[in-house]
């Protein structure tokens, strides 16, 4: 059993979903689109208000080198085009969809699926581009981007991340459950743009059993490994990942392909696969709904622009002692303000809690234990740029190796103080940004 | 569902249990074995001093709360084991009023002068201790002999040295005399509270170090230095000093490497200043022992080291900070 | 007995001092620096505050640079006029009059005219609640109502009403420190005025949303526009902008203004135009 070296921490893994299956959920009335679902900039909007579009019709266009592309998911009639809450907490920019009802997919898409050898390597990648997949496992980042690596860099080692570390989340165990063929097809999709040089791995956390069988069945007749990865968070960090699993460093300002590492997430190689095969565009995933406070935890497929709202009502309502809705896992996600979002490519989860300290909890001083140092998988010193950034210090802080950070939150999970550490950091980069924006502007 | 209240925190939404009442109150458990252990030894005024030194500490941590307009902090424990670790480094029959006078010094002189738990410099109950020491020799050092189940406060024992202070005072082959290694090992000998009985002391730093609380490079480097330190000048000169095992057992050795030193506060935080804020607390202690003027050296020892431990800290932080240096700026 | 303590004691501390005194004596005169007496008088004129407002790091760099170059056109807006005619006579020189400015707030949603998005719990500070989510107002150009800016100001003229910056005008003496202290933006530097309209809004949303979001939104109705006889109103993206160099101050837009709480508003009665509007 493979594990990452530094740090790491072992929260409740409450994963109530893991053993029930993953539901449809009926394409509902009315869907907000974000045009903003991914790293980069948003994409530019292709329909105006009363356009009728068609299941996965182009209706968001990439806009510059990091971006990708939006698709309607279903058919019907554009409500309105404006600004409207998105799960990171902030407004993006949104196309409302009227559903007509049919879901009639648009000419030339959802094909039977079709054998992806005879494909050139550059239209395996514009397929990808066209089809608007992004990293699924949260930070979104453009696929087609980050499967073309600058030609000097040579890619020795392709990871699929199933270790899905995040408490609560079981969108990808159920995924490699349910679907193992098209995950494995997926990779060897992404595996063939490489050549035949690089090492497929499959890395699962071991409190995955079933998964890790599963996947093994099928991808060990094909040279893929399958690892069984230690239970212990952030194992599906992608740093973290690339260390358990090749025993490489990826260190400040380095990418994993300087390290020939590339890293997909397991709902991104299924995209993949359904994209290249089907020529399906992205637009549904598989979302875990959970949290004591949801009347029933499911494994939901939604497309992409299910409010909130709605899945609350699938999932037999949220109860009223309801305080908080996370967009994602409890280590990362995001607090949200309001029922009324839309569910967009990177929603791996949605967390219905009551957290009941939220009131009371005040931050109090460091009693200097040192544990947000033993648990940094970085190797950081939380508890200094946590400090720093109480002072302002801003040219300090990047001595420390703010950029370093990966915002995984386990020493705010360990500090007995109750220190929003992961918080200061995250405020202390933005004043970084602001202040590098001015200087340049 | 339309009336839910939704609030808004950041991430990550699960803590874990531990607090900062939990790591102190964990500390207080792990300190009780001792305590009863000197109840046990000398009897009623033992617990009496305890009480009364923790109450007086929690009784000035709320008024300077109070006095400093900050949140109320005197049940968080903190407190509780600074009354707890003064009582547990004075005689039994130290008059009360001092060791209120003990309390004021470690929770207002020592604390919250320098801005409260967190920001002290040095051990408070070290301090407080050492402030009665220097101020009050004669009641400081004349410990009452251990008298199991006795009942009644003592008020006029039987006094004596302790197994350091007759070797500072009268030569190894009278401190060897008046104790057994076992005595020591087991507490039925002469000191301070907490000092004598080393069983009880490690059991409690056990449970510490079974529930991560304290780590084992600091009380292990301090025992080690002391014990290769004085053993070196045993085998050397025997006559002269006492052996490695004598001085492991007697005095405040124990309690100060296991819970004085280890004080998250005033400790380093990486391993490598652990290890080094542990040997100089050894090599210190062990010099004051055997030359200096008093008998025992480890409080003065901790202490002189607290106040390096800022020095030591900063040696990780320019590491980090060269570490960071190195790579090009990203523009 | 005790001279016998006292006199060594004294002695022995006071020839201490005394060598160190000569020391100092010595070091002082052996290392001064001769430094133009021109700059220390005007350094004693300014304000010295070393708020940055004149573009140096401070006040003494400041005095430097102006002895050596006696460029007219440095000002120091802290000081404003007075102390331009001051530094005039000091060096013999005409000092370009500096204008007064004065930092205003481009937002009146405070916590009855903005709508609330959720309580916050966390760091109370402007940019951590931004990283958090939108902030605590729906409109996401608004004040976000945590006082960030509040520390960077050096003359205490910030302060936090009902979840609004509000800034003490004659407090405030335009040095900008607050500017970049604000994520959202809605501080800017103005020319100070006796009487002077502006619209104290920054959303840039279209008229149904900022409405929706606060009562005391710039809607970009027109009305403004149109009722203006100077051409002084021009409408940029979905938000109203007084030209300052064009506006005769005649009030005719605050009569017109439809929202419930003018988003024109009169820099003299700040709260008066809102009280006008409520009755």
């Amino acid at each position: 059993m493979k594990t990452f070296k530094t740090g790491g921490i072992h929260p409740p893994e409450s994963k109530f979903t893991e053993n029930i299956p993953i539901e449809e959920m009926p394409v509902p009335a009315e869907l907000a689109i974000s045009l903003n679902q991914h790293l980069g900039k948003p994409a530019k909007p292709l329909v105006k208000v009363g356009s009728e579009v068609k299941k996965g019709e182009l209706i968001g266009a990439a806009d510059g080198f990091i971006s990708a592309n939006v698709h309607a998911s279903t058919s019907g009639k554009v409500k309105a085009v404006k600004p409207y809450p998105h799960p990171s907490g902030q407004y993006a920019m949104t196309v409302f969809i009227t559903a007509d009802g049919n879901d009639e997919w648009a000419e030339g898409l959802n094909t039977d699926p079709a054998d992806w050898h005879g494909f050139s390597k550059e239209e395996i990648i514009g397929k990808i581009n066209d089809a608007g997949i992004v990293g699924m496992g949260g930070a979104g980042f453009p696929t087609n981007v980050k499967l073309s690596p600058p030609p000097d860099k040579q890619i020795d080692t392709i990871i699929l991340n199933g270790a899905e570390c995040e408490p609560f989340l079981t969108a990808d165990h159920r995924l490699m459950l349910e679907s193992p063929e098209e995950v494995v097809e997926g990779l060897e999709i992404i595996a063939s743009l490489f050549g035949g040089h690089a090492k497929a791995y499959i890395g699962i956390e071991s409190n995955k059993k079933d998964a890790i069988e599963t996947i093994s069945r099928i991808a060990s007749p094909k040279g893929i490994e399958v690892i069984s990865l230690k239970t212990k968070y952030p194992q599906g960090a992608e740093k973290q990942l690339i260390n358990a699993i090749t025993g490489r460093t990826i260190e400040q300002g380095e990418l994993p392909f300087d390290k020939g590492c590339l890293v997909q997430n397991i709902g991104t190689a299924v995209a993949i696969y359904e994209a290249v095969c089907k020529n399906r565009p992205l637009i549904d995933r598989i979302v875990t709904v959970s949290g004591l406070e949801i009347g029933q935890p499911k494994n939901i497929r939604a497309v992409i622009g299910t409010s909130f709202r709605d899945i609350a009502r699938f999932c037999g309502d949220l109860k009223e002692r309801t305080n908080q809705i996370i967009s994602g896992g409890p280590m990362m996600g995001k607090a949200l303000f309001t029922l009324d979002v839309p569910i967009v490519k990177t929603t791996s989860g949605i967390l219905f809690i009551n957290n009941t300290g939220i009131e009371k909890a005040h931050e109090r001083t460091c009693i200097r234990c040192g544990k947000c140092v033993d648990v940094c998988p970085q190797g950081l010193a939380p508890w200094l740029l946590a400090n720093v950034a109480q002072i302002r210090d801003f040219d300090e802080i990047q001595l420390l190796g703010l950029a370093n950070c990966t915002e995984c939150g386990s020493c705010t999970y360990v500090c007995p103080s109750k220190r929003e550490l992961v918080h200061w950091i995250k405020y202390a980069k933005a004043l970084v940004n602001n202040r590098q924006k001015r200087k340049s502007a | 569902m339309e009336s839910v209240n939704l609030k808004v925190s950041n991430a990550p939404f699960v803590r874990s249990k531990d607090s900062i009442e939990s790591v102190m109150y964990n500390v207080a458990l792990a300190l009780a074995p001792a305590t009863v252990m000197s109840v046990y030894l000398f009897g009623m005024r033992a617990l009496v001093l305890t009480v009364v030194s923790i109450l007086s500490c929690i009784a000035f941590e709320w008024l300077m709360d109070k006095a400093r307009n900050k949140p109320n902090s005197c049940l968080d424990g903190s407190a509780l084991v600074t009354g707890l670790l003064l009582a547990l480094n004075v005689p039994a029959n130290l008059p009360l009023w001092m060791v209120v006078t003990g309390a004021f010094i470690a929770i207002v002189a020592t604390k919250h002068v320098f801005g409260g738990l967190g920001y002290n410099v040095f051990n408070p109950a070290l301090v407080a201790r050492v402030f009665l020491l220097i101020s009050f020799p004669a009641a400081m050092t004349s410990w009452p002999m251990p008298a199991p189940f006795s009942f009644d406060m003592m008020v006029d024992m039987e006094t004596g040295a302790s197994p350091l202070g007759i070797l500072k005072t009268d030569g190894v082959q009278a401190a060897l005399a008046s104790l057994s290694l076992m005595d020591g090992f087991y507490g039925t000998m002469t000191g301070s509270l907490g000092e004598t009985s080393a069983l009880a002391l490690l059991a409690g730093a056990a449970w510490l170090w079974y529930k991560k609380y304290i780590t084992m490079y600091i009380p292990l480097t301090i025992m080690g230095s002391v014990f290769l330190f004085t053993g070196l000048f045993h085998l050397i000169d025997p006559g002269t000093y006492a052996s490695p095992a004598f001085h492991m057992v007697t005095g405040g050795l124990v309690l100060g490497a296991f819970f004085m030193a280890t004080d998250m506060v005033t400790s380093p935080l990486s391993i490598r200043g652990q290890l080094l804020f542990g040997l100089g607390c050894g090599l210190l202690t062990a010099v004051i022992r055997l030359w200096g003027g008093y008998p025992e050296g480890i409080s003065f020892a901790i202490l002189i080291m607290n106040s390096f431990v800022p020095l030591i800290d900063r040696w990780d932080l320019n590491d980090r900070k060269a570490e960071n240096k190195k790579e090009p700026e990203t523009p | 007995m005790i001279s016998e303590a006292f006199i060594p004691a004294v002695t022995s501390l006071g020839s201490v001092a005394l060598a160190l005194g000569l020391i100092i004596f010595y070091v002082s005169k052996k290392f001064h620096v001769e430094e133009d007496p021109m700059v220390v008088i005007i350094n004693d004129i300014l304000p010295g505050v070393n708020c940055g407002a004149c573009g140096y790091p401070s006040c003494g760099q400041f005095a430097e640079i102006l002895v050596e170059t006696k460029d007219s056109s440095m000002s120091c807006p802290v000081g404003g006029a007075d102390l331009a005619a001051k530094l005039g006579t000091t060096l013999g020189i005409a000092m370009a009059e500096p204008k007064p400015i004065t930092a205003v707030v481009l937002c009146q949603g405070d916590n009855d005219t903005a709508k609330e998005t959720a309580e916050y719990f966390g760091i109370q500070d402007c940019w951590a609640a931004t990283q958090t989510f939108v902030g605590p107002k729906q409109c996401r150009y608004s004040c976000i109502g945590l006082g960030s800016c509040i520390a960077f100001c050096d003359f205490g003229a910030m302060r936090l009403e009902n979840g609004l910056i509000v800034i003490d005008k004659d407090l405030c003496t335009g040095c900008g420190a607050c500017i970049p202290a604000c994520p959202t933006g809605v501080l800017v530097m103005q020319e100070k005025k006796a009487e002077r309209y502006y619209i104290a809004c920054n959303s840039h949303d279209k008229g149904a949303a900022t409405k929706k979001a606060c009562d005391a939104g710039c809607i970009a109705c027109q009305k403004c526009v149109k009722v203006c006889d100077d051409d002084a109103i021009v409408i940029e993206s979905f938000l109203a902008r007084i030209i300052q160099e064009k506006c005769t101050a005649c009030g005719k837009c605050i009569e017109v203004c439809p929202t419930k709480v003018n988003c024109i508003i009169l820099e003299q009665d700040f709260h008066d135009a809102k009280q006008k509007k409520a009755s």
